[in-house]
């Protein structure tokens, strides 16, 4: 297939490390963060990493939508699925999260009806074929996601159908952002932006991250030429001394986004005061919840949610490598007592998540450096 | 009863779930009284997606589809 095999030629591939390596001065450590977790997975997948010259380095981001799901928020999703008459539908990797009290795949096994599903659309399906059951689904995702359980919600709306509510756990983009830009343990660079984020949103909300706090950030798509490009449009603007927003990914996102996707986002959604974030904590206006006109769509609403905050587990340092303080296997517990196929930390579950790439893909590389 | 952790996303494709994954998909036939189009992935697999945020669309097209939604036409250089 053209459209891909052409960003993922070794020869091409050598040409821009190449360049990057003359781009960067020597005896400056370089920190990028690839904020999205797709990227993440690119990089492991594909060895991105092993291109770079060894002053650059790649920090893993928030944007795992999995990842950052608090306990708590897992806790109130079980205890919906475990109420009469529920059907709890969600996305594969969420039924492997641990909450406090186990996962739902554990609540599946004990007796609820707990279903994967890959678009919210199959769980309004499913709401169609069981009138007389309550269906669940547990939303969650960036903006990318967002507009799919939106317009998912519009249809029920449209349809009259009455069984159906969404558990609402999506999050926006920018606040985390700005949050990890403020926070103090921080030192980066410049960003790798998300790209199918910025397919609905666009490149416009990240100028601040160039005008306020004087980073250069590039939207990137996924391909290893892409990351590679976008590393070195970095590397080149840091070099230039010039800083500013960049769209590595201009063949998929327009620079003003998806209009209609936002308009469906804005007429169904409205920021949440606060919400909380594993590891990160508490970010205002960075989640989303229903707006009164889909009230009656809204989970939260129609069923008892605990709502009680969990910390998360003494072991688990996905926060500080969520911010990338710490690299996944410096985690005490990375690869020991948390493995994808028992996961402490949410970095674990998600293939997205930093910890399970690089458990993944990038085990066999630490094993490299360590000998 | 099929084993419910082998439905989980494997770590060779990535997520569904994620934030920031999405497929590219040919359209195969639309209807547009739905707002549907039944989508066709490279690996032959099909599914009906929701088209309602992007330009019409007609059989042939690609489209990058995230979570059974449309989220661009994919303008295909060459
Ligand atoms: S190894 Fe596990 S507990 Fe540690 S940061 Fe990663 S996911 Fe979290």
């Amino acid at each position: 297939m053209k459209f891909v095999d052409e960003y993922r030629d070794a020869h091409l591939g050598q040409v821009l490390a190449g360049e990057i390596l003359a781009t960067v001065e020597p005896g400056r450590h370089y920190k990028v963060m690839e904020v999205c977790g797709g990227h993440t997975h690119s990089i492991y997948k594909y060895g991105i990493d092993d291109l770079l010259p060894a002053n650059v380095e790649l920090v893993h981001g928030p944007g795992c939508p999995v990842c950052v799901i608090p306990m708590g928020r897992v806790d109130d999703g079980i205890a919906i699925a475990h109420e009469p008459g529920v059907i709890f539908t969600c996305f594969g990797d969420m039924l492997r999260v641990p909450g406090s009290r186990g996962t739902l795949l554990e609540a599946k096994a004990a007796g609820a009806d707990v279903r994967m599903v890959y678009s919210p659309l199959d769980a309004l399906r499913i709401a169609k074929q069981n009138p007389d059951r309550e269906v669940v689904f547990f939303a969650i995702g960036f903006e990318t996601t967002a507009p799919s359980t939106a317009l998912t919600l519009m249809r029920a709306k449209a349809e009259g159908i009455r069984n159906f509510t969404c558990f609402c756990n999506h999050v926006t983009i920018v606040p985390p952002l700005k949050a990890l830009l403020e926070s103090p343990d921080l030192r980066l660079d410049g960003f790798i932006g998300p790209g199918h984020v910025s397919t609905v949103v666009g490149a416009r909300p990240f100028e601040f991250i160039p005008a306020d706090y004087g980073k250069p950030i590039v939207i990137s798509g996924f391909e290893p030429l892409d990351l590679l490009q976008s590393v070195y449009m970095i590397l080149l603007q840091l070099r230039e001394e010039r800083c500013q927003v960049e769209n590595q990914y201009k063949r998929v996102v327009p620079y003003d986004g998806n209009p209609q996707a936002l308009r469906v986002l804005a007429e169904v959604f409205e920021l949440r005061p606060h919400f909380e974030w594993r590891g990160l904590g508490f970010i205002s206006h960075s989640g989303l919840k229903l707006n009164d006109g889909f009230a009656d769509y809204d989970a939260e609403l129609r069923f008892p949610v605990p709502g009680i905050r969990v910390a998360d587990p003494k072991a688990c340092q996905c926060g500080e490598v969520l911010k990338g303080v710490i690299r996944p296997w410096e985690c005490k517990v990375f690869g020991t007592a948390c493995t994808p196929e028992r996961p402490i930390g949410t970095c674990m579950v998600s293939s997205e998540g930093a910890c399970a790439a690089y458990y993944n893909f990038g085990r066999f590389a630490r094993e490299r450096e360590v000998v | 009863m099929t084993d419910p952790l082998a439905i989980v996303c494997d770590h060779e494709h990535g997520c569904i779930t994620c934030g920031d994954e999405a497929m590219a998909m040919r359209v195969v036939r639309v209807d547009e009284a739905r707002a549907l189009a039944l989508c066709e992935a490279e690996g032959g697999e099909r599914s009906s997606v929701e088209i309602g945020l992007v330009d019409p669309v007609t059989p042939g097209d690609r489209v990058l589809v995230h979570a059974g939604t449309a989220l661009q036409l994919l303008e295909l250089a060459g």
